[in-house]
């Protein structure tokens, strides 16, 4: 959206002379604007921030603009194709197999059968999501999520402005992290001489951990980003939750499901949500509070004490929040 | 009537046609042996901040380790060849990966992890009738995998 679209609708709200900034960091714009309102309220320049993710998303697949002029003319704005390309390498070296991959559109699309706003409601067998169009090999339609319209909203406030604590919910840690020198991601090519010991993903997530003290063994619930079906297996890998290549075995026990030992993407992701860039992350953290809050209705999971969100893209950029009760 | 073929690269510096035939354009950091390409607009090597960059021929050929056969147009209207295509990434000995895309008659040959040979296109022909070329990656005659190591699951 543009900056007068953005300021429109603070302008249907009515203007009070309050700041508004425009945060444009592609798939983590809104997880980018949170970090920005976590870090206003925590070096105690404002008491309380709302950040609000908004988009009406073109039709058909997204124009990308993260490359130069020939990678444009030569066709490389393709995501899935991208992420087509990413895929092939995880498939050999994890194991996975496209029916694994499939097992992830069908986990969340389960999930989305109890999230009475997500996009799409019904869920899809392993034929469907099998026989369904080829959109870039390996990747067919089912394996990668939906566009959707969508906006998300959250209120930060500083601790001592709280007034309804049994309601609030604690930001643990947000951070942001760019590429790392010589990762391979989307548009940026792997160097073969310097790759980095550490990618951006697991670095955001580290870093995520070192600032609450706690690590993967320690969070009940994951969103994590599956804006193509593989994505969701590797992240999860990036991000501490288990070893390269046993995120799809872990899948297919269960391990994942909304009942198993750490559930992944409880609101049906961005597999059934569809995915409003700018209010993707902003989604995700909305679903990690209503599980805290125990809000989560048919969904709810038992006992969540700490969540985690994930979301990356264009940029590159990833960010990882932590909140807990 | 006017025959003669006009073409024109999509992008300047790409590649060079040499006594040893056709080679990408790249980038080498002297200092710390970095490869680049395309090769860069600014002097310095964005790994080691030196600005030691020295033009190198990045050789013919190379290895799949990545592609995908695109089947849907790309949005924006940037792209004018045929659909569907393909793009990859392509490691070569010299020690960088190139993302390109692959010659258009080949699709249904294409591995990872089969040798490719540089090749040039007409990726389309423009509204003036100038063919616009690019360099892309032809799969050799009876491709053999050179290295079973990509199909391998990690220990
Ligand atoms: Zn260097």
């Amino acid at each position: 959206m543009s900056i007068r679209e953005r300021h429109q609708v603070i302008k249907e709200v009515g203007f009070t002379g309050i700041p508004i900034v425009n945060v444009e960091n592609a798939c983590s714009s809104s997880g980018s604007a949170f970090r920005l309102a976590y870090q206003s309220i925590a070096a105690e320049i404002y008491d309380k921030v709302l950040v609000l993710g908004v988009e009406v998303m073109p039709r058909g697949p997204i124009p990308s603009t993260a490359f130069r002029p020939w990678e444009l003319a030569s066709g490389f704005n393709v995501q899935p194709a991208n992420y087509g390309n990413l895929t092939v390498r995880y498939m050999k070296s994890s194991g996975a197999t496209l029916e694994d991959l499939a097992l992830v559109t069908i986990k969340n699309r389960k999930n989305g059968m109890l999230n009475p706003k997500a996009r799409f409601q019904k869920p899809v067998t392993l034929e469907e999501v099998m026989q369904s169009k080829i959109i870039a090999t390996p990747l067919r339609l089912l394996h990668c999520c939906p566009l959707a319209d969508g906006a998300a909203a959250l209120i930060l406030c500083s601790r001592r402005k709280v007034k309804n604590r049994r309601r609030a919910v604690n930001v643990a840690a947000s951070t942001l992290t760019s590429a790392c020198y010589g990762e391979g991601y989307l548009d940026l090519v792997d160097s073969l001489t310097y790759p980095p010991a550490e990618g951006f993903v697991s670095l955001s997530a580290r870093q995520a951990y070192e600032e609450t003290g706690c690590g993967p063994s320690d969070i009940h619930i994951v969103q994590a980003y599956d804006t193509v079906s593989p994505s969701e297996l590797w992240d999860l890998e990036e991000l501490g939750f288990c070893a390269h290549g046993e995120a799809h075995r872990l899948l297919r026990q269960g391990y994942f499901d909304l009942s198993g030992e750490l559930p992944v993407n409880t609101d049906g992701g961005l597999m059934s949500r569809g995915h409003p860039l700018g209010a993707t992350s902003g989604g995700q953290l909305c679903e990690i509070i209503m599980q805290l809050r125990g809000e989560a209705g048919a969904r709810q999971v038992e006992g969540v004490k700490v969540g985690l969100a994930h979301s990356m893209g264009a940029g590159p950029n990833s960010s990882v929040t932590i909140l807990k009760t | 009537m006017d025959n003669i073929r006009h073409t024109r690269p999509l992008a300047e510096g790409f590649w060079t046609v040499s006594d040893g035939g056709l080679s990408l354009l790249g980038h080498r950091c002297a200092s710390c042996g970095e490869v680049f390409f395309p090769r860069r607009k600014h002097s310095h090597c964005p790994h080691c901040f030196r600005q030691t960059l020295e033009e190198i021929n990045l050789g013919p050929e190379g290895c799949i380790v990545s592609f995908s056969i695109v089947m849907i147009a790309p949005a924006g209207e940037f792209y004018r060849g045929p659909v569907p295509y393909a793009y990859g990434c392509v490691d070569f000995p010299v020690g960088v990966r190139i993302k390109g895309l692959m010659a258009r008659d080949d699709l249904d040959t294409l591995d990872v992890g089969i040798t490719v040979t540089l090749t040039v296109e007409t990726l389309y022909v423009s509204d003036e009738g100038m063919h616009v070329e690019t360099f892309v990656f032809k799969p050799q005659k009876n491709a053999e995998r050179k290295s079973d190591e990509a199909a391998k699951p990690h220990a």
